[in-house]
């Protein structure tokens, strides 16, 4: 049953960012993430959400799907908009007892919720509108100059896709030898961290050896289909840019060009305020 | 296509210093030659050595002596390799460890890929190796959400996609049930005939050979027996030294040539034995008239036995197991939500032997992990000796010790570093004293048919049965009254299934409830006082074995064999023969035949 379930969290309409590269996503994604970085006023923080929206609204993946990935994270929103609401100094707004918020600190706890915010839903429109597996293949693409310095790039991808694989077999894996030695009266529920980490040996020892074999029995099949390494391998579906990703770049190369001219004018209007 | 001449193999086994403490010899001496285009299955027990020549025809491995070619390339030329693996394809036997991809097609373009060809060419040969193997509408399904005869199929039209003039199948069926190993046998004859692709087929299962056009067979690394099917099975004798399995139609035919009817001897097929049958009926026809010769029918009333033995059961209930419209869904209230049994109500006696039968997903699994509390019903109450297991307070670990529960291939969970430690486990966690814990666990050992030798050994130096078996042992020290098996004997050879079985049998007879899950109809036919049908998370049936089986349409509409004698007496029946058709067993058939043939 465990099965059903797909690692990722992909979800399945025909959209425009669906049909994207994943070579663009990533520039997207990685472009959109530092500029958000780069936002210091309001101007900014507008366009930066503007583009945010329409980026989610092309994806075609409800919002309130998307928001869901913010569940997991909205104690760490409090904090941080607490923290800023309350300790950041400046123009008194409301002084009542031992509560002083100040005007900035109102702003800069705003400013953190959205720079928060839309890094989380930025950041995971790729991973909504892409199969992991053509994730891997974007990094590996993207990743390719490391290849220049050793590094194993098309290793390090065939085993996060291998792994994508399997996790879903071996967790129903765990889940069958777990309740094997349960059968055999294992307990693991009750004693302390030290007697429960004990009572999980006979779970981990199988678990690895079924993993060894699992990966012995997977070497030969791939070796059995002539896999051997990278070199000269091709793909059945290579990553071809085509028309929508040039549209794409240029979108985004509008929206990097629209944040640092906002940029700019901040600073110039701070230098003149300063000049003054 | 192949020829090999003196191949051997061998590799040193090395003790925990690393020393050579063994040489093995997996495959000695061994000469064949293939054509193109044939159709060779390769039996042999567990352990023979069929696996390690498949792997040497794939260069995998490489023979240690004599001379092998494929396709006229030696496999002793580093660089053929890659043309030889192309050349001659493999097909493993688990389906879940030889996919690579996350989608099917990927999956299947995965050789194609390493061969580097064009992309469009590699489209195009995925998209003809799924057709060929009628996979075409999953192309962009994950491999998780297929079953097991649909993995194989994939794994296929992986091989296909890369061209290849012949396929090993190492035991390609091994883990599949019945209906995923016909669709697999069927996609591969289907190869064989259309596509002139030379298939080499290992199998434990002799009925899936019987059409090959030559027989191989392995025994301790040395080929032994060679020729056409008819030339092997001949040799019956021969097979049941080598621990294989005589085909059904050939062991009818055996009996009654004791039983002093001329059935001729080269019977192997349900076909041949039914014209074989039509024969001898002509002829008996004409010398019943002859010496009017009076049959005494021995009526075998085995229906009526079994009700009397289930009045005995119904006092026996009371300190049995008794499900009470149990339902199970798998992640309730959620999108995920599966119901997985459906008001199930299930009573089981002490001493009783239960089957479950049912294909897979019908729910069997997740029934048997209800039987010692390991899941808990979303509905309904689950009894045992008059108490509810799930009542607050009711010690679950308790149960646990009196419903034994063995897996599916239970050597998976083996961790210990002796066998006789991991027989303990069970009992220790029971709390015994170390004495009773040894006495347990040596009784155990004993019980599954193991040899004191092996109490010190690590489990993982052991062979597949006997880590089943140490397995079982595991459960046993328990000393449970009820014992659940889930498939306790596949992927075993002939005879290592027929020992294990046995062993149950004895287990039963000793007083031990069985509750055992089968996808084989003769061995539940054969071992099982009573039968329950599972399909689709529901009771379909539940009685003694000829209460159950006359439902034959019903069962084989939700994708279920028939005991093979049974299917054979129904033909002969349908062929206007008046037999009963109410036979499960080959004792049955046989006195049956000759009370009729007579």
């Amino acid at each position: 049953m465990i099965r059903d379930i797909t690692i990722g969290q992909y979800y399945p309409v025909d959209s425009v960012i669906h049909r994207l590269d994943p070579r663009t996503k990533l520039a997207v994604t990685f472009l959109y993430v530092v500029s958000l970085f780069l936002a210091v006023n309001k101007y900014m923080y507008l366009l930066a959400v503007a583009a945010l929206a329409f980026y989610i609204c092309l994806s075609k993946v409800p919002l309130t799907y998307m928001l869901r990935g913010l569940q997991s994270i909205w104690l760490f929103l409090l904090l941080s908009v607490v923290l800023n609401m309350f300790f950041t100094k400046g123009t008194p707004w409301i002084d009542w007892k031992f509560i002083h918020i100040s005007f900035q600190g109102v702003r800069n706890a705003c400013y953190i919720l959205l720079r928060i915010v839309c890094l989380v839903l930025g950041a995971s429109v790729i991973t909504y509108t892409t199969t992991p597996t053509k994730l891997t293949d974007g990094l590996e693409r993207a990743f390719r100059i490391f290849k220049r310095w050793k590094m194993p790039v098309h290793e390090i991808a065939m085993m996060i896709s291998i792994a994508l694989r399997f996790i879903p077999i071996l967790v129903e894996e765990l889940d069958k030898i777990m309740k094997a030695q349960q059968a055999r009266g294992a307990d693991f529920e009750t004693g302390n961290l030290f007697r429960r980490l004990k009572n999980l040996f006979p779970v981990i020892l199988p678990m690895f050896v079924s993993a060894i074999r699992r990966a012995n029995d997977l070497a030969l099949a791939m070796e059995a289909r002539c896999y051997r390494g990278g070199e000269g391998r091709t793909k059945m579906k290579p990553l071809r840019y085509s028309k929508v990703d040039g549209w794409a770049y240029a979108m985004l190369l509008l929206y990097l060009t629209g944040m640092l001219v906002l940029l700019f004018l901040h600073w110039k209007h701070r230098l003149l305020v300063i000049g003054t | 296509m192949i020829k090999a001449e003196n191949v051997s193999f061998e590799y040193f086994r090395r003790d925990d210093d690393g020393n050579v403490s063994e040489i093995v010899e997996a495959v000695k001496d061994l000469s064949i030659q293939v054509r193109r285009g044939e159709f060779i299955g390769i039996l042999g027990r567990n352990g023979s050595g069929k696996s390690t020549f498949a792997k040497l025809l794939n260069a995998l491995l490489e023979p240690t002596e004599g001379t092998l070619t494929v396709d006229g390339m030696s496999v002793h030329d580093q660089n053929l390799i890659w043309e030889i693996r192309q050349t001659a394809g493999m097909v493993f036997q688990n389906p879940d460890n030889q996919m690579v991809g996350t989608i099917v097609e990927e999956d299947v373009a995965f050789g194609p890929e390493n061969l580097g060809l064009e992309p469009e060419e590699i489209e195009r040969r995925v998209k003809h190796a799924l057709q060929t193997v009628s996979m075409s509408e999953y192309a962009k399904a994950s491999p998780n959400r297929l079953s097991g005869g649909q993995k194989q199929r994939v794994a296929v039209a992986g091989i296909l996609a890369m061209n290849p003039k012949c396929m090993i199948f190492d035991e390609a069926t091994a883990m599949l049930d019945p209906q995923g190993r016909r669709e697999v046998l069927q996609a591969v004859r289907h190869l064989n005939k259309e596509q002139n692709i030379t298939v080499l087929y290992i199998t434990h299962d002799i009925e899936e050979v019987l059409d090959a056009d030559r027989l191989l067979v392995l025994h301790e690394g040395k080929l032994v027996l060679e020729g056409t099917p008819s030339d092997v099975l001949c040799r019956s004798e021969g097979l049941q030294t080598y621990g294989l399995q005589i085909p059904h139609a050939m062991q009818i035919a055996d009996r009654l040539r004791k039983n002093r009817i001329a059935c001729s001897e080269s019977v192997f097929h349900m076909d041949a034995l039914l014209s074989e049958i039509n024969r001898l009926k002509s002829y008996a026809k004409i010398k019943e008239i002859e010496t009017r010769y009076d049959a005494h029918p021995q009526s075998y009333m085995r229906g009526q036995e079994e009700h009397t033995d289930s009045d005995s059961h119904t006092s026996a209930i009371k300190d049995g197991l008794i499900f009470d419209h149990v339902s199970y869904v798998y992640h309730p209230n959620t999108v995920y939500a599966v119901p997985a049994l459906r008001d199930i109500t299930l009573q089981l006696a002490k001493g009783d032997f239960l089957a479950i039968i049912g294909h897979t997903g019908s729910g069997k699994s997740t029934l048997i992990q209800h039987f010692n509390g390991l899941l808990q019903p979303t509905e309904g109450h689950i009894y045992y000796e008059g108490e509810d297991i799930y009542e607050k307070g009711y010690r679950r670990v308790d149960l646990r010790a009196k419903i034994g529960l063995v897996f599916q291939y239970p050597e998976h969970q083996l961790f210990a570093e002796t066998v006789l430690e991991d027989v303990s486990f069970g009992p220790k966690n029971l709390g015994l004293s170390m004495l009773e814990v040894q006495q347990r666990a040596f009784q155990a050992i004993q019980a599954v048919g193991l040899e004191d030798t092996i109490y010190d050994m690590s489990p993982f130096e052991l062979s597949g049965g006997q880590k089943r078996r140490v397995a079982i042992a595991g459960v046993l020290a328990m000393q449970p009254d009820v014992l659940v098996l889930d498939e306790p004997a596949a992927g075993l050879d002939a005879a290592g299934k027929k020992e294990l079985l046995d062993m149950i049998k004895r287990l039963n007879e000793d007083g031990m409830t069985i509750v055992l899950v089968s996808h084989s109809m003769e061995d539940v036919a054969e071992y099982a006082k009573r039968v329950v049908v599972m399909s689709q998370g529901q009771i379909a049936y539940d009685g003694s074995v000829p209460e159950v089986f006359q439902f034959s349409k019903e069962l084989r509409a939700m994708g279920l064999d028939l005991p093979y004698v049974t299917e054979f007496m129904m033909r002969l029946k349908q062929e206007g023969h008046e037999v009963r058709t109410d036979i499960y067993r080959i004792n049955e058939a046989v006195e049956e035949l000759t009370r009729y043939l007579a």
